[in-house]
């Protein structure tokens, strides 16, 4: 087991893995940037170092910085979290050549599931089903609609080389897809470096099912149940719940054996989530696979008892999973709201600020995972996650109960939260019935949005 | 549990009889640090500096003789980049600048090593070395003060 470990992020996520380190007597080294020299993860790490300023890519994305943290604390692995660097092949590449252990999936692994088509080609092989689309990166308009016609509109264009909603446009006829490919590729080329986008067919109304997967160095590798997170935003995810309320055991060993399956073809180490969309006829395709831990996992925490982090941990120090799959059991209902510094009656704008008042939710089957404290300022230049509220009951209707005495509980002023809206959600009608799906959110809310679909 | 006299004298004595200039014990998550002066000084050892908890910063300024006043004049000039701080190119040779010794724009006072590269750190201003605020071969983080300088 290791002695010490760097965790090369920030927020609720670095304070996740300190908790995680303390319970395992492992010592923990914070980096920050001059932005967080007051954040809850510096002051709760055994050792802390100052990277660089603010801006992500002078301190948590500056490889040579956290590699340099890396080397004068002297620790043997690091914790990448999740986003900055936590699917960075170059990154992982770097630890291993500095003799610092990654506490992920490998590099391999990590390029391959990272290019987006190259993950469903890898998938398909293997016999999972994927959604209808290119079978190369679309260069150009004609390209674009020939495939168009072949798969039958509507359709999404993609960015190959990410996701996280950037760089996706959903067209219903070739006037608007020859439009929208320029845009598409615009913004893929922002924001993940390469213009290569795909198309995909789109299913309406689809619900994002995903596989929590665990695979150890020795071969052995379980699927931890699935958690739903339809309800989204442009793509970003707001509410996620395990179990799903449509899926039942037959799906549920179908999917996650699957997921298995795709994991051991490639042969993945850690924790790593399998994305499959659910259309209205219960029909699954593979969407992607993400190669890190994720926010979300909480609710695969509560309802297995699994301490995904834990896991990962012994995982790269080269420790066995203790468990098989029979041993793995759902028991209950969580979910997850993530509380953002978001103003959701302004389309959900930003809202950094000063925390000037807190208090936190608790009682019985409540857990609240964030950085905040009274008097903490939110800076602007990170993503606007202030918290989690993960609930757990016996069944889906307590955990809602639990969710809305919860979300009552929680005061966080003067700054503007999403907490408002996730109130409105646990008293909508059709979510209480579980009928969601992505579109949800953009139903809600009508009046206020702009989705980009032409 | 903080170590007892007789503890840190046996210390003092082993670091003496092997001619070590510092010596650092870790025990039951406590931490202490003796450092001695460098040879040709009247050596006279820094107390036994105590931490629980240890930033790189802190580490530095605990229980240190060096905090001078900083005056309206001086400015300090931090470290661009994380790495171990050496104060020559190499073990053998002269250290790039001393104390009192006016240093010009563009002139290299320092190295600041990270991942096996050797940074030359360079003054962006004209002045007078007051004093020297890291220690050689000692880690410093971004951001921490490393020389003081006074504007000419």
């Amino acid at each position: 087991m290791f002695s010490k470990i760097l965790i090369a992020n920030r927020g609720e996520i670095a304070l996740r893995i300190i908790r995680a380190c303390r319970e395992l007597g492992i010592r923990t080294v914070a980096v920050y940037s001059e932005a967080d020299r007051n954040s809850l993860h510096v002051r709760f790490s055994d050792e802390a170092i100052c990277i660089g300023q603010a801006p992500s890519s002078n301190s948590y994305l500056n490889i040579p910085a956290i590699i340099s943290a890396a080397e004068i604390t002297d620790v043997e692995a690091i914790h990448p979290g999740y986003g900055f660097l936590a699917e960075n092949p170059h990154f992982a590449e770097i630890c291993e050549s500095c003799q610092i252990n990654f506490i992920g999936p490998t590099p391999s692994n990590i390029k391959l599931m990272g290019d987006k088509m190259v993950a469903r080609q890898t998938m398909q092989k293997i016999g999972m089903p994927i959604v209808p689309g290119s079978t190369a990166i679309v260069k150009n308009k004609e390209e674009a609609i020939k495939t168009a016609k072949r798969i039958g509109y509507p359709i999404i264009i993609k960015a190959a080389a990410g996701g996280g909603g950037k760089g996706m446009r959903i067209c219903h006829n070739d006037i608007r897809l020859v439009s929208s490919l320029m845009t598409a590729q615009a913004e893929a080329e922002a924001s993940f470096g390469s213009t290569a986008v795909y198309i995909e067919k789109y299913i309406e109304r689809p619900r994002h099912i995903e596989i929590q997967i665990l695979a150890d160095k020795h071969n052995h590798i379980v699927y931890l149940g699935e958690r739903d997170c339809s309800i989204q935003r442009r793509h970003q995810k707001l509410l996620e719940e395990s179990p799903s309320p449509f899926v039942d055991h037959k799906l549920r060993r179908r999917l996650g054996e699957l997921a298995i399956k795709g994991a051991k073809n490639i042969n993945y180490v850690s924790a790593g989530t399998v994305e499959f969309l659910l259309d209205s006829h219960n029909n699954f395709y593979f969407m992607e696979m993400n190669t890190r831990i994720q926010v979300e996992h909480p609710v695969t925490e509560m309802v297995t008892g699994i301490d995904l982090i834990k896991e990962q941990i012994r995982i790269a120090a080269g420790e066995r999973l203790k468990f098989q799959q029979d041993d793995i059991t759902i028991n209950g209902w969580s979910i997850e709201c993530r509380i953002n510094a978001e103003d959701y009656e302004k389309n959900f704008m930003p809202s950094p600020g000063k925390i000037e008042v807190l208090n936190l939710p608790g009682g019985p089957g409540v857990r609240v995972d964030t950085h905040a404290y009274q008097g903490y300022e939110m800076p602007p230049y990170y993503d606007s996650l202030i918290a989690k509220l993960i609930v757990h009951g016996k069944n889906r209707q307590e955990a809602i109960r639990t969710m809305s005495r919860a979300l009552s509980e929680f005061t966080i002023e003067p700054i503007k939260t999403t907490i408002p809206f996730h109130r409105q959600l646990m008293d909508n009608s059709l979510f209480l019935k579980g009928d969601i799906s992505t579109h949800f959110v953009q139903e809600m809310f009508k009046d206020f949005e702009t989705p980009t679909e032409e | 549990m903080i170590a007892n006299i007789k503890e840190i004298k046996e210390m003092i004595a082993l670091m003496n009889e092997n001619n070590l200039l510092e010596l650092e014990i870790e025990k039951e998550g406590m931490r202490i640090r003796l450092k001695k002066t460098p040879p040709g000084t009247e050596g006279a050892l820094t107390g036994p500096i105590i931490v629980e908890k240890q930033t790189i910063a802190q580490s530095q300024a605990a229980g240190d003789e060096r905090m001078k006043e900083v005056t309206a004049k001086a400015v300090e000039i931090k470290a661009p980049m994380v790495g171990t701080f050496y104060r020559a190119p190499s073990p053998e040779t002269p250290a790039y600048v001393e104390v009192g010794q006016i240093i010009e724009p563009g002139q290299i006072i320092c190295i600041i090593e990270a991942m096996k590269l050797m940074n030359e750190i360079k003054s962006e201003i004209k002045g007078k070395i007051i004093e020297i605020l890291a220690d050689n071969s000692e880690p410093v983080e971004f951001g921490q003060p490393m020389f003081l300088i006074e504007p000419l």
